[in-house]
């Protein structure tokens, strides 16, 4: 009796809470409907034909719904510099110009009412003047209109924050000649009247003074992104962000914390309703913008980390856009209602680097010495083995295995899509015969006779990386018993600390455009004071002399011919090769219409989106 | 009750040298790390751009100080009422505590009571029909529930109850009644929205939280149960073989009585201290849980932090489960006093 009561009790209470989350649930449902668009979106003429009609009802009409991984950093458009914030900010602020949809190289006005050209004459003094004029009637959030004062103060804002590992070196370079505010010991180089001569207002325009000979082309890549973000200033020192005063820019340059962390200062076509740190953000429409209101009342981008339940979000609609891993594709693959993109070419790559002069210290190279149990510090030095690990790399299959095909190979660091890439251009191919060869005459046969052993770190979680290593021991241990090659799998941290001390003899990482144009992409990998260079200690003077060529002319048949120059030292040189340029996808629920893809985009812009 | 009051005031001072204790074991253990692989938080993997400056990112803030000056600056902020900033979720670690400690409470305050309560009533059926069928029957649910992966069975809940039946989705709130809480109406008491949401008066609200709590709670209450009862079963059992009990029995009082009255008392305690220890895990967060029904906590954080290696809120996670559980042993040692009126406490 006493047993039957219990279990009654325990049966009884899970009935009652079920039905009434079941009927919460029910009353909980969004109406069903296919509301057409608020305003009239601009039609989706990149994308892709639709597949399949929608084939169950619109959920959440009303709003955007992301799914992702990534975790906003700060809101502050002068301090962020990772995709979760941009993808944020570029939805809230807006910049002088924009790209013009999936354009990376084309523009349209935004606050500015034209985009600047010789022609018009807003291009002026060799390309060392760019003339913005202001477009009136721009509201910020606050409800105050936008000024030249406000673009003028932006700009600076930038000039002046230089946190460390920042983005302001981007706007730095051209305005100012430098890369940083401060020299290694922290003192700062520059001075107000430097920052104040770069960005000035002239009635109602804003003009830029060029330091040097900038190429346009980049310079309005740099201006149409996030950190170009133009702000309210009187929200801005309302957070505590600078003043604007000429004698306290000191006190405001590298800030612990960035000021406008949570702060909506912006005019763009979503306003900050909240950040909820961890989960989501959520923004609202903002119903004074320029162009219109969007077509979405709320703009949700969801962290969900844990894929299983990603996906049924997004399979149930609950979410409209997801982020779907690449060892998970197959298991949206035909999913009734969503709509799938692919082979979309990204601004990054990879590739496996080989350090000239490592850490006579590091634990990674075994006894030091060539003696089959170590390798010397200038291990890579000699051309020959650069060469034999290059060939002993199976292209095709990594990027099959690792990628599951969805990537494509380069001659050189310069991606597909940007200028100065050729594709009839000599790269690696795999090729044991050859890898034979070169290993043999490496330190004059040393390396052939005596063998070699020597650590390849991944860090753990990057399979593909994981996957690299284990390709290269597998393929290099196959020609030599001699050789031994040990894969390592440590923490992100551990796998860094390694790669800034010169400790790693090789080591694999990869690249995302800060905008897009073959510099960024070439100055980092080759020129001696670039990132990867100089943890690899590379350095060839012409090597520099061509890079540096290249972001300070505007002649764009010279670019072109710069950058073939530049991929085939690359491919002699063997400083690195490159092993993959991944092509992305989107995922999308069917009824989301007007999505189309730059690949310099942070993330999801909403406003040309809408539901039905 | 002088002696109980001065034990639980000396229980409570115990806080302060455990607290110091467990943040200089904290402290140093981060040491372990270099600063560079400290600074990799500032970095993040892709931010290679800033690895660049990585050195600069080390002085700016004081990784390379002996460790004493890092632990001096770190416990003068602290006492300064300023835990540091969470690089893991970009705010102040303080504000980080008071936004996500309400889902980890909500969690307990539905999960630890019904584990305890069923593992109880279980334990005793098991006991009380020792070798027949309820007892194989709670058993094998004991087995069961101990054995499976809270990861495994949250999914499988989740893949039912949402992906195949839509009744109950991941998420703390739909966006229905997120438009609600977050409106200017919405009077928030206790961050507890089934709690706020009766305060408002608005059970569509607390519907929607109960509905989104079921799956999160009833997960635990599988796997959580098991323990319990399987101490509650074999206390019992010993407690029904003991002197006093037979003596009850060959006085003629009632074999109800002589369970619910005698021998339940007295196989409580075990059951007490491990509710306790159960409690105080929960207030601290369940990782698993959390992050599968999206229901993002003090454990989510805790766990999130940690991987990242995101000191502060480490050492203030650390801190605050230091508290928790000295206090949860204290109610715990008061609990044992008043089940077992032998013991004293003082």
């Amino acid at each position: 009796m006493e047993t039957k009561t219990l279990v009654g009790v325990f049966i009884v209470l899970l009935i009652v809470v079920g039905g009434l989350a079941y009927i919460a649930g029910k009353k909980a449902a969004p109406p069903a409907t296919t509301a057409p668009p608020a305003t009239t979106a601009p039609p989706a003429t990149t994308a892709p034909p639709e597949t399949t009609p929608p084939p169950m009802e619109v959920k959440n009409p009303d709003k955007l719904i992301v799914a992702t991984i990534g975790e906003p950093e700060t809101l502050d458009p002068a301090w962020a510099y990772d995709t979760a914030s941009g993808e944020v900010i570029f939805n809230i602020y807006e910049t002088l110009i924009f790209f013009d949809r999936d354009k990376v190289d084309q523009f349209i006005p935004i606050i500015a009412e034209q985009v600047p050209s010789v022609e018009n004459g807003l291009i002026r003094d060799n390309g060392t003047t760019i003339v913005f004029p202001i477009r009136s009637g721009i509201k910020f959030h606050s409800g105050r209109e936008l000024t030249p004062e406000d673009v003028e103060y932006s700009l600076e804002r930038v000039l002046v924050m230089d946190r460390d590992g920042g983005p302001s070196w981007m706007l730095l370079d051209p305005l100012l000649g430098v890369e940083t505010t401060r020299d290694s010991d922290g003192n700062l180089i520059v001075t107000w009247e430097q920052i104040d001569q770069a960005v000035e207002v002239e009635g109602n325009n804003v003009v830029l003074h060029l330091a040097k000979p900038y190429p346009i082309t980049v310079l309005f890549q740099i201006l149409s992104q996030t950190w170009s973000s133009i702000v309210d200033k009187q929200c801005a020192i309302e957070h505590g962000a600078w003043p604007g005063t000429p004698e306290t820019w000191q006190d405001y340059n590298n800030p612990e914390v960035p000021p406008l962390q949570e702060a909506d200062c912006g005019s763009g076509p979503f306003m900050l309703d909240r950040w909820e740190h961890g989960k989501q953000v959520v923004l609202k429409r903002f119903d004074d913008y320029w162009r219109g209101p969007a077509n979405f009342s709320e703009f949700i981008i969801m962290k969900v980390d844990e894929w299983a339940t990603r996906k049924l979000m997004f399979l149930k609609g609950d979410v409209d856009m997801a982020y779907v891993p690449a060892q998970h594709m197959k298991e949206i693959e035909g999913a009734e209602g969503i709509r799938v993109y692919k082979n979309l070419p990204t601004v990054s790559n990879a590739a496996v680097f080989f350090t000239f002069e490592v850490d006579p210290n590091s634990p990674y190279i075994g006894s030091g010495k060539l003696d089959g149990n170590g390798i010397p510090p200038d291990f890579f030095s000699d051309i020959n083995l650069r060469k034999a690990f290059a060939y002993s790399f199976d292209f095709d299959r990594y990027i099959e295995e690792a990628w599951f095909g969805e990537a494509a190979r380069t001659p050189g660091p310069i991606p597909q899509g940007l200028p100065g890439y050729d594709p009839n251009l000599p790269m690696y191919e795999f090729n044991l015969t050859k890898a034979e060869e070169y290993f043999k005459k490496a330190w004059d046969g040393q390396v052939w006779e005596k063998g070699f052993y020597f650590e390849l770190l991944y860090n753990v979680g990057n399979v593909q990386r994981k996957t690299a290593a284990e390709m290269i021991k597998e393929n290099v241990e196959s020609l030599n018993p001699k050789f031994k090659i040990y894969v390592r799998g440590v923490e992100w941290p551990e796998y860094l600390k390694a790669m800034v001390r010169r400790q790693l003899p090789m080591f694999i990482i990869g690249w995302l455009a800060d905008y897009p144009d073959p510099y960024n992409f070439v100055f980092p990998y080759m020129h001696s004071s670039g990132t990867f260079a100089a943890w690899q200690g590379y350095s060839n003077p012409h090597v520099d002399e061509l890079v540096e060529e290249l972001i300070t002319t505007s002649d764009q048949n010279r670019r072109i011919e710069i950058c073939r120059e530049l991929t085939q030292i690359y491919y002699e040189e063997v400083p690195s090769f490159i092993i993959y340029q991944p092509l992305g996808r989107h995922y999308e629920r069917t009824w989301v219409h007007g999505w189309y893809y730059n690949p310099i985009y942070p993330g999801v812009y909403a406003y040309p989106l809408w539901k039905g | 009750m002088g002696g109980m009051r001065t034990y639980i005031i000396r229980r409570l001072l115990l806080i302060i040298p455990t607290l110091l204790g467990v943040s200089i074991l904290v402290f140093s253990v981060s040491m372990v790390f270099s600063p560079e692989e400290r600074a990799a938080l500032y970095v993040g993997e892709g931010g290679f751009k800033a690895a660049a400056r990585i050195q600069a990112i080390i002085k700016k803030y004081g990784l390379d100080q002996p460790v004493y000056v890092q632990y001096y600056n770190w416990l003068k902020n602290v006492l300064q009422g300023n835990l540091g900033w969470s690089k893991s979720l970009n705010i102040p670690v303080a504000r980080a505590f008071t936004e996500l400690w309400p889902a980890s409470v909500e969690i307990a305050i539905y999960a630890a009571p019904l584990i305890v309560i069923t593992g109880i009533m279980l334990g005793r059926i098991s006991a009380v029909h020792r070798d027949r069928w309820p007892d194989h029957i709670s058993r094998i649910f004991a087995i069961v529930g101990w054995s499976l992966p809270t990861f495994w069975s949250a999914i499988v809940l989740l893949a039912i109850f949402y992906g195949a039946l839509g009744w109950f989705p991941p998420g703390r709130l739909s966006p229905e009644a997120q438009s609600i809480v977050h409106s200017a109406e919405w009077v928030s008491y206790t961050g507890l929205y089934t709690i706020d949401a009766l305060l408002n008066r608005n059970l569509f609200v607390f519907a929607d939280a109960l509905r989104h709590l079921f799956l999160p709670v009833l997960n635990l209450v599988i796997v959580g149960n098991a323990g319990i009862m399987r101490v509650m079963r074999s206390s019992l059992l010993e407690e029904l073989h003991k002197e006093y009990v037979m003596a009850a029995r060959t006085r003629g009082v009632p074999e109800k009585a002589v369970i619910n009255k005698h021998a339940m008392r007295n196989a409580m305690i075990p059951v007490v201290t491990m509710a306790g220890v159960l409690v105080a895990g929960f207030l601290t967060g369940l990782v698993i849980t959390e992050t599968v029904f999206e229901f993002k906590g003090l454990g989510y954080w805790a766990a999130h932090a940690a991987t990242q290696l995101d000191f502060p809120a480490v050492l203030a996670f650390a801190l605050f489960s230091g508290i928790v559980f000295v206090v949860s042993n204290l109610l715990v040692d008061i609990l044992y006093a008043y089940l077992d009126p032998r013991i004293r406490l003082g």
